[in-house]
């Protein structure tokens, strides 16, 4: 399945917001790292994909209709056993079924539990400039200092280069304390997500968010597309 | 000529009709009268109006079509409603150019407003013709010189290579007024207004070919099509500096947004990495606008980031080392033969490495002068920020450093700050910035004034790559 392909099924079926799966499916197309993605039924399939993909690991609500899952208690980290497995889920989907009887559930997603620096690389449409991409340093501080940069599509590597620089974390990235990004990397998937957006400008929104980063690469833990009505 | 823009029959025009000419002083037609002239504009001028004669002792004539012989520009100074029918004469009269100071279009509440801007807009891209405005104080060339605006004082304003784009006339009449008392001198001034058919984008393009201008500067609230002016600056990287002050930085989004990214994405953040990419300077204020404009005008470029601080007293020099800090210019120490030199003519009474305290050699304006000269040969170093804060005993050393400076080859950009009671050290200032050294009247703004100069080095040079792609 091509990017062009995957668009269209989604809109056939109604919606502009992909499914987490779908998300990942299109950033996997363009040869942007993505994490290993299980989708589970039950808690025996939930086991099976922790097995499968290795412990630890994260397990995700999935849902068509919860877009913040980690606001709603749809992310639970660092999974280490079976057991904990089983317990989470249990835990996510009575949760949701109990307060939220209208959202579908789908099932959980399991990915492997992934470290690094995060950061969020994402896209919206403004009314003026049309679509423009964003830079950010990543985590619970993010919001916060709202350290970001933006630059309109399409950039080039000199852009890419310039909007991490421009970080006020930027000496986290280059390496504090044990802890380093990738840069090369980070850079390769922002010019890959302008590309893409040129390519597919139906896209009017999308969040890289987190992506992980550190010295062996870069890679997008979680990720949000909208498309126009 | 760059007839094929239509652009310079507005700022360079032979002849200029004045449509509500005025010999009432309650008028904007009367002020834009008396600002043609008293400006000295060169071309002629043909006053329109209906019921007179003459106005200022100029022929007026009833109707534009009546006026004899080519018209280039039309400054219309008539109520709303008539600036449709007085476009088709103008289209009619061949006459290429408008500056429209005519308000009550798109600024104002009613939607009639919106309605007649269109329409005109319309009209005049039909036609072929450029139109400044409407809503607009109007336009002044100062090399020509020809001042269509309604302010006769325009005219004063020295001439020099910054050209201003403002969107707000109160705005532009504050930095011309601010300027004529800082010396600085511009090319031409123009009140963008509501913006019919010539945006920010248009005039970048022009002055970017002014042989006039040699900094743009820009005064913003905001564009319709800001990818225009981004895409446009982004061609013309390093050509000349462009400087922009963009009013509103709010951070509140204006997208109804479900994402992250879309909820971080305010107007002013975007503005901020849409400019970096189109190597558009930005500034935070007015007077920074101005301080950015004036070293950029007069200084060249510095070679590197490496500065020396020149200090006749202790407080300014470290107050100019915290700005080059913070804007990461770096303060490395004296190559030998300076630092040797620097020692014979300063007492080790206080610091004689970089930054300098002078201050020991206050009564020594030769000693002065020698650490100077030493400091300019130092081939580590690329800027000097010279201070010198007035005091009685060294009331002497601002006419031996102006002397000194202003015979010396300017490779080099030196930055002052003299600071003496007025009708002091006036005169010694005005030597200084006449051969090319700006004055700032607080040591943070000569450092902020020199971390432009270096800001748009590396714009130059990122300009230049693009260019050899």
């Amino acid at each position: 399945m091509d990017a062009s392909n995957l668009l269209q099924s989604v809109r056939k079926e109604g919606r502009n917001s992909f499914l987490y799966t779908e998300a990942k499916k299109l950033l996997e197309i363009w040869n942007i790292p993505v994490t290993e993605t299980k989708v589970a039924k039950n808690q025996k399939e939930a086991v099976q994909a922790a097995n499968s993909i290795g412990f630890p690991v994260v397990m995700k609500i999935f849902s068509p209709d919860v877009i913040h899952k980690s606001d709603s208690g749809g992310v639970i980290t660092d999974l280490r056993t079976e057991k904990e497995v089983i317990q989470a889920f249990d835990k996510m989907t009575e949760n949701y079924r109990k307060s939220k009887s209208s959202v579908r559930i789908d099932g959980v997603i399991i990915e492997k539990m992934l470290s690094g620096v995060e950061v969020i690389i994402g896209v919206t449409k403004d009314s003026q400039f049309g679509h423009v991409l964003m830079f950010g340093m990543g985590g619970v501080l993010v919001e916060l200092l709202k350290d970001i940069s933006f630059r309109l599509i399409p950039i080039d590597p000199v852009d890419a280069k310039e909007m991490i620089r421009e970080m006020k974390g930027y000496p986290l990235l280059e390496g504090f304390r044990g802890q380093k990004a990738s840069i090369e990397t980070l850079e390769n998937i922002m010019l890959k997500v302008s590309t893409l957006i040129v390519q597919h400008p139906e896209i009017i929104e999308m969040d890289l968010n987190p992506v992980f980063t550190s010295v062996s690469g870069s890679i997008v833990g979680d990720a949000r597309v909208i498309i126009s009505q | 000529m760059q007839t094929s823009s239509g652009m310079d029959f507005i700022f360079n025009p032979q002849s200029v009709a004045v449509i509500g000419a005025s010999d009432n002083q309650g008028k904007l037609g009367f002020h834009v009268m008396k600002s043609l002239t008293q400006g000295k504009y060169p071309g002629k001028i043909f006053p329109i109006n209906p019921g007179k004669d003459e106005i200022l002792g100029i022929k007026t004539y009833p109707t534009l079509l009546q006026a004899p012989g080519k018209v280039d520009l039309s400054v219309i100074v008539l109520p709303a409603e008539l600036v449709p029918k007085t476009i088709k004469e103008c289209a009619e009269k061949g006459v290429r150019g408008i500056v429209m100071i005519t308000a009550g279009f798109k600024e104002i509440e009613d939607k009639k407003g919106r309605q007649l801007q269109k329409e005109v807009t319309e009209l005049a891209n039909q036609f072929g013709i450029k139109i400044i405005g409407p809503n607009t104080f109007g336009i002044t060339n100062l090399h020509l010189p020809m001042n269509a605006s309604f302010t006769p004082e325009f005219s004063l304003i020295e001439k020099g290579g910054v050209g201003l784009l403002s969107q707000s006339g109160g705005m532009s009449h504050m930095m011309a007024f601010v300027s004529m008392k800082n010396q600085l001198g511009f090319s031409k001034i123009v009140g963008l207004g509501n913006r019919c058919n010539v945006d920010f984008a248009d005039m970048v393009d022009y002055l970017m070919d002014d042989p006039e201008t040699k900094v743009i500067t820009m005064y913003m609230e905001g564009t319709d099509q800001p990818r225009g002016l981004v895409d446009t600056a982004k061609k013309r990287m390093g050509q000349k500096p462009i400087v922009a002050y963009k009013a509103g930085s709010s951070h509140l989004s204006d997208q109804a947004s479900q994402l992250h990214t879309g909820s971080l994405a305010g107007k002013h953040v975007i503005y901020e990495g849409a400019f970096r990419q189109a190597g558009i300077l930005t500034v935070q204020s007015s007077e920074e606008l101005l301080d950015t404009a004036k070293a950029l005008t007069m200084c060249p470029s510095p070679e590197g980031i490496h500065v020396a601080v020149l200090s006749s007293q202790a407080g300014p020099g470290m107050v100019v080392c915290d700005v080059c800090e913070m804007e990461k210019l770096l303060l490395p120490p004296f190559s030998n033969g300076t630092q040797k030199r620097i020692e014979e003519l300063l007492p080790p009474l206080a610091i004689r490495i970089n930054p300098v305290d002078m201050g020991p050699a206050w009564y020594d304006s030769n000693a002065i002068k020698g650490i100077v000269e030493a400091v300019l040969e130092d081939k580590n170093i690329h800027a000097i920020i010279l201070c010198i804060m007035f005091a009685s005993a060294n009331r002497a050393s601002a006419r031996t450093l102006s002397d000194f400076l202003t015979r010396r080859n300017r490779k080099k950009p030196v930055i002052c700050c003299f600071s003496a009671p007025m009708g002091i050290w006036d005169e010694e200032i005005r030597q200084l910035e006449q051969s090319g050294i700006p004055n700032y009247a607080t040591p943070e703004r000569a450092a902020k004034a020199l971390a432009s100069l270096v800001r748009f080095k590396t714009i130059k040079e990122k300009g230049e790559t693009y260019g050899r792609q």
